[in-house]
């Protein structure tokens, strides 16, 4: 607490900025009824591709309450000191998570009663799907259906608003009181909670993606969404810091060597992500287990085969190339431009997840798409702002502040 | 290296590279040369025993290129990684391995990835020292005893006397005021630093003798030699043991492969010698005629000296289903009386099972024989000769050629094969049986037959028996057993010509069968009818053989045979007709 | 801590706790440079304790009793293993798994940690790294004596041979693992040669005798600590640790990659590669505890190896513990949920099949015993965490073992399964690795710095700068 002045007016968002809070909510809204309405008009499987695309804009959104979530707790399992100044930026990302929770209903009331076909191919009656010529999903129904998925999905949900809430609040009490107990506390419990991190998301993982093929499997694929959600949101830490320094925020807590750690990071969750995905990739490939292969078969036809080969270089080749100098992850805009990078290669890795299931590639399916997209992260932005709108922007009393704001990354 | 030993030599007029100061923390270090650095001198360096951060913009040292050099590195081992797979595998050796592709991109990225990080750090580690000029082992500053703490607990900065700006006495005085542990000058070192000649001496010794081995052995690898190989793993080119057919002086006959030894079982052979999965029982064999192991031996002592033994066992080969395994394996051996049965001989081991090797060997045979095949013939011996009733998965789909060829040979040796009635009910094809053949109405081969079931007769095993009849047998011999199967009426309506019809299971001739015989005819097939040995257990098939018997004696039933509480019912039926 | 009080070695300082904001110190005692420098040459500088000898002469006889049995199976042939069908990769490919995971922990700490500022690790990192390169021989024999015609072993090295007119097949996984684990052999040791250099130096100039002096100072390279050359080396360390992180991960992958890619029920699974690589880095940190906790003790380096380094290890331990848990539980889901038969028939057979024996000691030692590791006591208590370091041992060995052994001897044919016997070679020749890691490890100890000593006094130095500026004492654990 020795060196820096409290600086009110640099931690705080405007007031105004709540209001804007409530437009880009009335924007989001507006333009995901218009990816319903292209939808619609295209005469395409309106509600199939609908309800793919609802939920690929979901996890992107989501994934990043998620990752911030790990973020959070990781830091506290480490006691790390580093990013004492960055960490309530990631406690109000992660306090999306309940309102997120909020837009997963229809999917959850689209799946309890039965209406979810069109989305999860398991979502009907065995007799159906033996019918139709999947008696192995059949077999799985007493996993893989709505009430089941529900309680699943609910226990995720709830377990992580809960945690994430009451990170949350026990850093704001510490705003008040300082009290050291705060930061100890919540070190105790992380252990378990990233335990516990790893289990829920490695399930909810399974069920809100990988089961939309009710036959396909992969033990990896919980390790696939994470890495990938990590790459994602540093992007999101980067960018979103960088736009609150620009309106002239945080300029004095947050610094390069934030930046470069943070760039480091995502550098990293680059190739952390590559190793997954080339792994589950080349074992798929290489073994040629029909029910396996189909996967991938999916996404190599009809026009996804663009995007399967795109991603390569997007979500690889270009950031870790571009990300491996220390210069650029210390330039200002060097480190803004992949990290924005990175939020549009971990839409792409979202929709190259979902979205082949919905159909073909067409225009209208790629502009409602887009739309969609931009429509639930407006939401999703509107979420942090609300939350960000009255609360100071770093936790000023927490211990580890000096050290956070002291470290100077080595520069050889 | 000896550089280190500061030696009493007594120099006329020692160099001087310039002073050099000595601290005791790094922070008194770092004053001392940034003043240093401010006063202009670039010729400078500090000492430290650890890496002091911050020193490099002290002294004002630049950068280093090391990255330059790893990255340029590491894109060599890429390409080459890749290029070599691609090149290797996708072109210059082409070779199959897991159904892949030659060019397998995706299989290439491991070891792509593991060169490329071999190239990056091999050229990290040795671009460092070259960068730093090391090793090198003389340097002026070890000739100071001090200097020795550099690398525990003391830090130096020396400034070069080599610096455009030196100044022997400013420098000193410079340094003095940053309150060193201690100033010094530094001399030139006065020990030679020369290796000493047994060290060298000592190496290139072992270099060139290290040499010595590689160099034979690629002399020995390019060029040619009349001796013979040396044999190192000496047990690996002579095993010891005995090849089959080759002569051993360990047993009186010479042989080194060795008969059966009288009561008992080979492991693993249970199935060739028990009757419960034969239908007969090989140890009452002798009973009915010479041991196969006698014939043999005789045979190979003198193959004519006794007829006697020749002449049964000759046309017992010939037969067709009757080689059995026992007979099979003694007759192993090549040395046999006549040419013509040492050939089915060698053939019957494989015969039983294999059609492919007897026609095999069959063909050349036919085409000796030269004889025009008219289909017609075929046809009609097709019927009754060995050959088809051989082979007993010689079915439709086996070339007509092989049959021909089969009878041909069969024809050729006049050894008039027909004791082996034919299947087929409708053809009384026996002809003249020669007198070895054990000669029932139902031919067969001669064989001790099991009279009784060796599996107990059970509700059970009659339920499995229909069952099993139902799905393997009904197809041809009909639900009843009457040779009204499927297959039959279809082939009927059709009206195929060639078409041989199943058997009637209740014609007298297979009533009059044994039990094992029913056995053996499931288990090892006859005629147009394959074995079934594959796709039913033993236990299935001696079911089957009770559901047979069950079968027949439907149709023979006497009154007696009906339940008492059940015949007053039947008398009611029998009354009204 | 009431685990310091009752301990009767007054070395044994509690620096595990950690209010935040103020960083628990790394090293214990009032270190100086000098009491440091001293406190680590004196392992090589005493005379060795008389354990020292025991120990090595008994390891000397193990590792020649392996060189024996290695002889005698290339005259023999691997007939004397008790390989068979369908059990045809057992106990060697076992051991050799089980040793390269081993070889994890050394890089994992100089690389991974140093990427992450885990200033903790200078302590233990030269010990660590040693302990790989000794662990990469052992695991480096098992498949070069494996391959049958061992003397032919170099067929495996892509070279123009004029005699065969071929080139090895890069699409067989098998390959992958001789570039895999032959760069991860050679990266390591560079790194910890280089790693070493300025602590030969240490030794150099400190060296009594002539040929003492004189060889260290030949493996020194004439290093005399000039700030150029901190830079350089600073720097080359830095893209070494960049490159062995990722090249750490990448060896285990290809390991599991020599399971996965086969469609063998209980091989084939897409999470192998990080969950071979969390377990590797378990039983890494394992076989690093069972090493230091004595070594510590020996040579009384309780102030340098602190019980907060311990601390550490454990709750690595425990984590990547629970991880090898979560990815049994994930195969064993995903077993069901394939409704894939023969998954479902592996897996059931792996737990309750005839080798449910070794299922349940793998899940015991690796999940069971690392749990206890949520209590301080364990995690503080040296000889506790020894014993449960012992177990994870055990455990990670019949891990391969359940992974290699149970789903070969069913395969998919029911005619060919087969139960695998080890025979007394097998038992020999693994015992004997043993042998062979331990006289390279306490020659190590005998001749080389054990503590990374420049690194500590950099931490030191680190330590008490931001000491002076934040009022903590000691920093920086991140």
């Amino acid at each position: 607490m020795t060196s820096q002045q409290i600086d009110s007016e640099s931690i705080r968002l405007p007031q105004a900025w709540q209001g804007k809070a409530w437009l880009l909510l009335a924007v989001g809204l507006a333009l995901v009824l218009a990816s319903g309405f292209v939808f619609m008009v295209s005469g395409l499987e309106v509600r199939k591709i609908f309800w793919h695309s609802y939920l690929a804009n979901f996890m992107y959104c989501m994934t990043f309450g998620i990752a911030a979530m790990f973020f959070v707790l990781i830091s506290f399992l480490t006691r790390a000191g580093w990013n004492a100044s960055i960490r309530r930026w990631a406690e109000i990302i992660s306090m999306t998570i309940p309102w997120m929770g909020l837009l997963f209903i229809p999917i959850l009331g689209l799946v309890i009663t039965g209406q979810g076909l069109s989305l999860y191919e398991w979502n009907t009656t065995p007799q159906a799907l033996v019918e139709n010529h999947q008696p192995v999903v059949a077999e799985k129904v007493i996993y893989l259906n709505g009430t089941a998925f529900a309680i699943r999905a609910v226990i995720c949900l709830v377990a992580w608003s809960a945690i994430v809430s009451y990170y949350y609040s026990l850093s704001r009490r510490e705003d008040e009181t300082g009290d050291v107990n705060l930061a100890i506390k919540r070190q105790l419990y992380s252990g378990p909670l990233v335990m516990f991190f790893a289990l829920s998301v490695s399930m909810a993982s399974f069920d809100w993606i990988m089961s939309l093929d009710g036959d396909w499997y992969s033990t990896a694929f919980g390790v696939y969404i994470f890495s990938g959600s990590m790459f994602g949101f540093f992007g999101l830490m980067i960018a979103s810091l960088m736009t609150l320094q620009s309106h002239g925020k945080l300029n004095k807590y947050v610094n390069v060597e934030h930046f470069h750690d943070l760039s480091k990071f995502q550098f990293g969750f680059t190739m952390f992500w590559s190793y997954i995905a080339f792994s589950q990739m080349m074992l798929i490939w290489y073994a040629n287990i029909p029910e396996e292969t189909a996967w991938f078969k999916n996404r190599l036809v009809n026009g996804w085969e663009y995007l399967s080969y795109a991603s390569i270089p997007i979500h690889f080749v270009i950031p870790f190339l571009g990300m491996m100098s220390h210069h650029v992850r210390r330039h200002r805009w060097g480190a803004f431009f992949f990290a924005c990078w990175a939020l549009v290669a971990h839409w792409l890795d979202i929709t190259f997840m979902v979205m082949p299931n919905a159909g073909p590639v067409s225009a209208p399916l790629v502009i409602g798409h887009v739309l969609c997209g931009f429509g639930m992260f407006s939401i999703f932005c509107a979420m942090i702002l609300q939350r960000a709108a009255d609360v100071p922007l770093v936790a000023l009393k927490d211990p580890r502040l000096p050290e956070g704001l002291s470290y100077a990354n080595p520069i050889l | 290296m000896s550089a280190h030993k500061p030696q009493p030599v007594a120099p006329a007029k020692p160099k001087c590279f310039g002073w050099l100061a000595e601290f005791d923390n790094e922070h008194d270090l770092m004053t001392a040369a940034r003043k240093v650095r401010d006063s202009g001198y670039t010729k400078t360096d500090a000492y430290t025993p650890f890496a002091v951060h911050g020193i490099d913009e002290a002294l004002g040292i630049k950068p280093t290129i090391l990255p330059f050099i790893v990255l340029s590195f590491a894109f060599c081992g890429l390409f080459l990684a890749i290029g070599f797979q691609c090149w290797s595998n996708g072109y210059d050796y082409k070779y199959i391995i897991s159904g892949k592709p030659f060019l397998s991109i995706p299989a290439f990225i491991p070891v792509t990835f593991e060169t490329t990080v071999l190239f990056s750090t091999v050229s990290t580690f040795f671009a460092m020292w070259l960068l730093n000029r090391l090793p090198t082992y003389s340097n002026p500053l070890f000739a100071n005893p001090k200097f020795d703490r550099v690398t525990q607990d003391r830090f130096f900065l020396h400034v070069d006397s080599r610096d455009k700006y030196y100044n022997r006495e400013s420098v000193r005085e410079l340094l003095s005021s940053t309150n060193p542990l201690s100033l010094e000058e530094v001399i030139e070192d006065s020990t030679p630093d020369k290796l000493p000649t047994v060290v060298w001496m000592g190496v290139a010794t072992l270099i060139v003798g290290s040499l010595v081995p590689l160099t034979i052995v690629a002399n020995m690898r390019a060029g040619k030699s009349e001796l013979p190989r040396w044999h190192v793993f000496f047990d690996m080119d002579f095993q010891p043991k005995k090849k089959a057919q080759s002569i051993s002086t360990l047993f009186t006959d010479n042989r080194s492969n060795r008969p059966q030894v009288e009561g008992t079982i080979a492991r693993g052979q249970l199935v060739e010698q028990d009757p419960y999965y034969l239908g007969f029982d090989p140890s009452k064999q002798s009973s009915i005629e010479i041991p196969s192991a006698v014939k043999l031996v005789s045979a190979q002592d003198d193959p004519k000296a006794d007829p006697k033994v020749e002449s049964p066992k000759a046309p017992k080969l010939e037969g067709p289903v009757e080689d059995t395994k026992p007979a099979a394996e003694s007759t192993e051996k090549p040395e046999a009386p006549s040419k013509e049965p040492v050939k089915v001989d060698k053939e019957k081991p494989a015969g039983k099972k294999k059609d492919t090797s007897k026609k095999a060997k069959a063909e050349p045979k036919g085409d000796d024989v030269k004889t025009a095949d008219k289909p017609v013939e075929v046809k009609a011996d097709g019927k009754k000769t060995v050959a088809e009733e051989k082979n007993p998965t010689a079915t439709e789909e086996k070339k007509a050629d092989a049959k021909k060829a089969d009878a041909k040979k069969a024809d050729a040796k006049k050894e008039e094969p027909a004791k082996d009635a034919p299947a087929s009910s409708t053809k009384p094809a026996d002809k003249a049986a020669p007198p070895t053949a054990v000669a029932p109405a139902a031919a067969g081969p001669n064989l001790p037959w099991l009279t009784d079931f060796p599996a107990e007769v059970s509700e059970e095993m009659l339920a499995l028996g229909k069952a099993k009849f139902e799905i393997t047998c009904s197809v041809c011999h009909g639900y009843a057993g009457a040779g009204d199967g499927l297959v039959h009426r279809r082939a009927e309506q059709l009206q195929q010509g060639y078409w041989l019809p199943p058997t009637s299971l209740h014609e007298q001739r297979i009533q009059d069968q044994a039990v094992g015989n029913l056995f053996y005819t499931i288990s090892n097939g006859k005629g147009k009818m394959a074995s079934y040995a594959a796709v039913l257990t033993p236990k299935e098939r001696w079911a089957i053989v009770m559901y047979v018997r069950a079968l027949q004696r439907s149709r023979n039933a006497k009154i007696e045979d009906v339940p008492v509480d059940q015949r007053a019912k039947l008398e009611e039926v029998k009354k009204a007709d | 801590m009431s685990s310091i009080s009752i301990s009767s070695n007054p070395r044994e300082i509690d620096n595990t706790v950690d209010i935040p904001g103020r960083r628990a110190p790394l090293i214990t005692g009032k270190q100086t440079l000098t009491s440091v420098t001293d406190l680590v040459c004196s392992v090589a500088e005493n005379p060795q304790p008389t354990l020292w000898y025991v120990l090595f002469g008994f390891s000397l006889l193990t590792a020649i009793m392996f060189l024996t049995c290695i002889g005698y199976l290339i005259l023999t042939g691997v007939g004397i293993w008790g390989n068979m069908n369908p059990v045809f990769w057992a106990w060697p490919i076992v051991n050799f798994v089980f040793w390269v995971g081993i070889g994890h922990a050394g890089t994992l700490i100089s690389a991974i940690l140093f990427l992450f500022r885990q200033n903790w690790r200078t302590s233990i990192n030269r010990s660590a790294e040693a302990m790989t390169i000794f662990a990469v021989v052992c695991a480096a024999i098992f498949p070069g004596i494996h391959v049958g015609r061992a003397w032919l072993a170099f067929w495996l090295v892509p070279y123009p041979s004029l005699n065969l007119w071929m080139w090895p097949q890069f699409r067989s996984p098998l390959l992958w693992d001789v570039f895999a684990v032959g760069t991860y052999a050679t990266t390591s040791l560079l790194f910890w040669y280089m790693g070493m250099v300025p602590d030969i130096a240490t030794y150099r100039d400190r060296a009594k005798k002539p040929i003492s002096r004189f060889i260290y100072g030949l493996l020194a390279l004439g290093w005399s600590g000039s700030a150029r050359h901190w830079m350089r080396y600073e720097k080359a360390y830095t893209l070494l640790a960049a490159l062995a992180a990722p090249l750490v991960l990448s060896v285990h992958t290809v390991v599991s990659f020599d399971f996965a890619v086969s469609q063998l029920p209980g091989w084939h699974t897409t999470i192998f590669p990080p969950y071979f690589v969390a377990g590797a880095i378990f039983s890494g940190f394992a076989m690093v505890l069972t090493l230091l906790v004595p070594v510590r003790r020996i040579y009384k380096l309780e102030n340098l190896i602190t019980l907060r380094h311990l601390d550490n290890m454990n709750k690595i331990i425990l984590a990547t513990g629970s991880l090898v848990g979560l990815a049994y539980a994930t195969e064993f889901f995903m077993a069901w949920y394939s409704m894939n038969n023969n998954e479902v028939f592996c897996f059931t057979n792996r737990a309750f099949g005839p080798y449910w024996w070794a299922y349940w000691t793998m899940v015991s030692c690796n999940v069971i015993s690392p749990q206890l590791f949520w209590f301080k006591k364990f995690r503080t208590t040296p000889w506790m965490m020894f014993i449960v370091s012992i177990f994870v041992n055990i455990g990670m060995w019949f891990e391969r073992f359940v992974i290699t052994v149970t789903s070969l001897s069913r395969d998919f044919l029911p005619a060919s399964w087969g139960y695998f016997r080890p025979t007394m070679y097998d038992g020999l020749m693994f015992f004997g690795s043993f042998g062979v890691f331990m006289t390279l490890f306490l020659l190590f100890c005998r001749f080389l710095p054990v503590i990374a000593l420049s690194e500590i006094k950099w931490t030191m130095s680190v330590e008490a700068h931001r000491d002076a500026h934040l009022g903590g004492h000691g920093h920086d654990h991140h």
